[in-house]
């Protein structure tokens, strides 16, 4: 996300990794010489549970690698990748670096908010969509890109984008 | 084997000189020997070259963030980062090349980018690293012209119970982080966000609270961390500095007592690698502030139920008749004289030598226990737990009971009843604003105690004379390693305030010893030539503090 990230969000009550979540973490502490290491792809495990990462998902995070809050905090806000805030179920983003922006990266934005009726960094009031721009998603061969939570839709056109969206609001 | 010496012969190579301990290694031109550890930085120092840093400190780890100290290096074609540069023999290194001085000041010139220019309104001017850079190495004029960034919510803020955070100062040099991380061993702070937009922080609700977060504040070159206690209160370049030591626990850190006119304004850390190296706990650092208190301001006598003012000299010859008609009416033992860890050595010693003047066995110190307080030295932890920092010099000068004499204990549980009791520190303990304790204490005809602060026990007294504060004297402390250490005066006290070695040295004279022209020196060249374990101390050698002769030593890494 292009704002600044210095806040995590609170989300008001203590987080604990479910059972399954925890499995996935003692896994992936075995492929890293250090848990500390292992901060990456436990952060995802947290966002893939939570949806987000709050200020308590974090100190979950830091309770079991044995860390500093203070340095999960440092890793949460220097990727941009991590959700410090509830997002939709569809996390909209749209690349606007170089090869995107001399594509018409710009007016797939412009046109994305327009039809959802939300700016950027914002949701819809049914918390189906979230709307960002992002640096370059190495697309870039395939330019204007963007991505839809994990998944690539490139190279986009006004069209394309419609009747992504269209079929994105008609699934449940 | 032959017992046949065999000469050598004459084509044999000579011996191997045996390996060098050190390098040998150029700055512009100049060869020096160096230890083999020091960071290139030091070395430079050593030779008497300054090569500018910001992120570089001796005992935090090396992170080549600032890039302030590039220099260049023969043999190498690119200008290098001077911290992050191994050293090794033959090295040669060169601070004055127009490519050196082109690069700091490009360097300068990236981190006034964003740094605001208005030293004149920032407590750090002054004391100022990025200011001291700026003018030494930087060029005189910006060409930026852009808005600068600012960090609305991040800017004078507390952050812990001291220090105050303003990061639109910092220059992300992580020292700080660094020293929660690997000195403190909290790791409070980190950065937050990436790029420009950078800037330390706590994690919401962990404050920065640790036991030494005053240093952050210390290794900041900047007037990004400042403390709440000392921000805007006076110009460093007001302050004079006086080396001491800190008055907190018996750890005996090394401090600069910062003073002006008479006021102590703030305690900062004095180097001692062996003892609080770089650093100093919160307590003792804002005990700056208590230490201008006082209350005793002149010597009075009570005279009946009246309490009235009299000048010192009075005062002490009343106390030297109470001593005298005590030891005429009952001898030596009516006497007791209690020192405390709060008084130097010297005070000490000569409060000693009183009780052997007049022969009374009763004479004791004791201290308070506070929470365990520990500093790290250069490579070891140094803790203590006594409420004062000289118990250990205390015991040393022989204050405790003689034979067939009795302590302080046994006073106050009325074991011992004493005519006269000379206390010649009224703050020596808790025990001095504890009702029934006092009670106990006035029992005795004669109370007599030397104070800055009024107490409990300074209203129960018969005399009371106005005592010196640690920046007002100079003298000795002995810290939990048998350490002794020197610490000096500040400023002389208002009079008729005097050090309580000067107390006892007037009640010296008036009991028939000692020379009106004893000084704490002349006093430390008695204890040297009197108290075993003190045996040929010299004042001259106690820069950095010498160590005593002795075994049981609260710490075992000894360097
Ligand atoms: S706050 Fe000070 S010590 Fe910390 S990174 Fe910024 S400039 Fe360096
Ligand atoms: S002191 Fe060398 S890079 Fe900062």
């Amino acid at each position: 996300m292009s704002h600044t990230r210095y806040r995590v969000m609170e989300a008001g009550e203590a987080r604990r990794f479910p059972p399954e979540a925890m499995a996935r973490i003692e896994k992936i502490l075995t492929r890293y010489p250090t848990k500390q290491a292992a901060l990456l792809p436990v952060l995802w495990v947290a966002q893939e549970t939570w949806g987000w990462i709050s200020k308590e998902a974090g100190e979950e995070v830091a309770r079991v690698l044995d860390l500093p809050p203070s340095h999960v905090d440092g890793v949460l806000t220097f990727y941009t990748m991590y959700n410090l805030r509830p997002v939709g179920k569809h996390l909209l983003q749209v690349c606007t670096s170089i090869s995107c922006h001399l594509n018409g990266a710009e007016s797939l934005l412009e046109r994305c908010g327009k039809r959802l009726g939300i700016g950027l960094e914002e949701t819809t009031a049914d918390g189906k969509f979230t709307l960002v721009e992002v640096e370059c998603i190495a697309g870039c061969d395939r330019a204007p890109s963007m991505m839809v939570n994990d998944q690539y839709f490139e190279p986009m056109d006004a069209g394309k984008l419609d009747a992504l969206l269209d079929r994105l609001s008609r699934e449940a | 084997m032959s017992s046949t010496p065999v000469a050598p012969p004459p084509s044999a190579p000579p011996p191997a000189p045996p390996p060098k301990d050190t390098f040998t290694v150029s700055f512009d031109g100049k060869a020096i020997e160096v230890p083999k550890n020091l960071n290139l930085i030091d070395a430079a120092k050593l030779a008497g070259v300054d090569i500018p840093h910001f992120c570089y400190h001796p005992r935090l780890s090396v992170v080549g963030q600032c890039r302030m100290c590039l220099v260049e290096i023969e043999g190498m074609p690119k200008i290098q980062a001077a911290c992050t540069v191994p050293l090794k023999d033959g090295l040669s290194v060169k601070t004055t090349t127009d490519k050196v001085k082109n690069a700091r000041a490009a360097t300068m010139e990236f981190l006034l980018i964003n740094h605001p220019l208005d030293c004149p309104i920032c407590d750090q001017a002054g004391e100022c690293t990025l200011q001291d850079n700026s003018f030494g190495y930087g060029n005189q004029l910006s060409r930026f012209d852009e808005a600068k960034r600012q960090y609305p919510t991040f800017d004078r803020t507390m952050i812990g119970p001291h220090v105050v955070a303003d990061m639109t100062r910092c220059i992300q040099c992580t020292r700080c982080i660094r020293f929660t991380h690997e000195i403190a061993g909290t790791s409070e702070l980190t950065f937050l966000d990436r790029g420009g937009r950078t800037l330390v922080w706590t994690h919401e609700g962990q404050p920065l609270a640790n036991d030494w977060s005053g240093c952050a504040a210390d290794v900041c070159p900047v007037g990004a961390l400042t403390t709440r206690e000392f921000r805007f209160r006076s110009r460093v370049w007001y302050l004079q500095k006086t080396p001491s030591v800190c008055p907190g626990c018996n750890v005996g850190c090394n401090i600069s007592i910062e003073s002006r006119d008479d006021v102590v304004y703030r305690f900062l850390p004095r180097l001692n690698p062996t003892v609080n190296d770089y650093w100093l706990c919160d307590y003792g650092r804002f005990l700056s502030e208590p230490l201008n208190d006082r209350d005793v301001h002149k010597a009075t006598v009570r005279e009946g139920s009246a309490v009235r003012e009299a000048t010192v000299p009075a005062a002490v010859d009343r106390i030297a008749r109470e001593i005298r008609s005590s030891l005429e009416g009952k001898g030596p033992g009516a006497v007791f004289f209690l020192g405390s860890a709060h008084l130097s050595n010297e005070e000490n010693f000569l409060l000693r030598k009183i009780a052997d003047h007049v022969g009374s066995p009763n004479r004791d110190a004791i201290v308070d226990k506070s929470r365990p307080r520990k500093v790290k030295s250069k490579t070891v932890w140094v803790e203590g737990d006594d409420a004062g920092a000289n118990h250990q010099g205390a015991k040393d000068m022989g204050l405790s009971p003689g034979a067939g004499g009795h302590g302080l204990d046994a006073v106050i549980a009325g074991k011992a009843s004493p005519e006269v009791i000379l206390i010649a520190d009224a703050a020596f303990s808790a025990i001095a604003d504890d009702p029934e304790k006092v009670a106990a204490l006035r029992r005795a005809r004669f109370l007599a105690v030397a104070a800055r602060n009024a107490n409990a026990l300074t209203r129960a007294a018969d005399v009371v004379l106005p005592a010196a504060s640690l920046a007002e004297k100079e003298g000795t402390f002995t810290n939990v390693q048998g350490r002794v250490q020197k610490f000096d005066r500040a400023f002389l006290p208002k009079p008729p305030i005097r050090a309580a070695w000067e107390h006892l040295l007037l009640l010296a004279l008036a009991l028939g010893f000692g020379d009106r022209s004893w000084t704490p020196h002349d006093l430390l060249r008695q204890i040297a030539a009197e108290v075993p374990d003190y045996a040929g101390i010299k004042e001259e050698e106690l820069e950095g503090g010498r160590l005593l002769k002795k075994g049981d030593f609260a710490w075992a890494g000894r360097p």
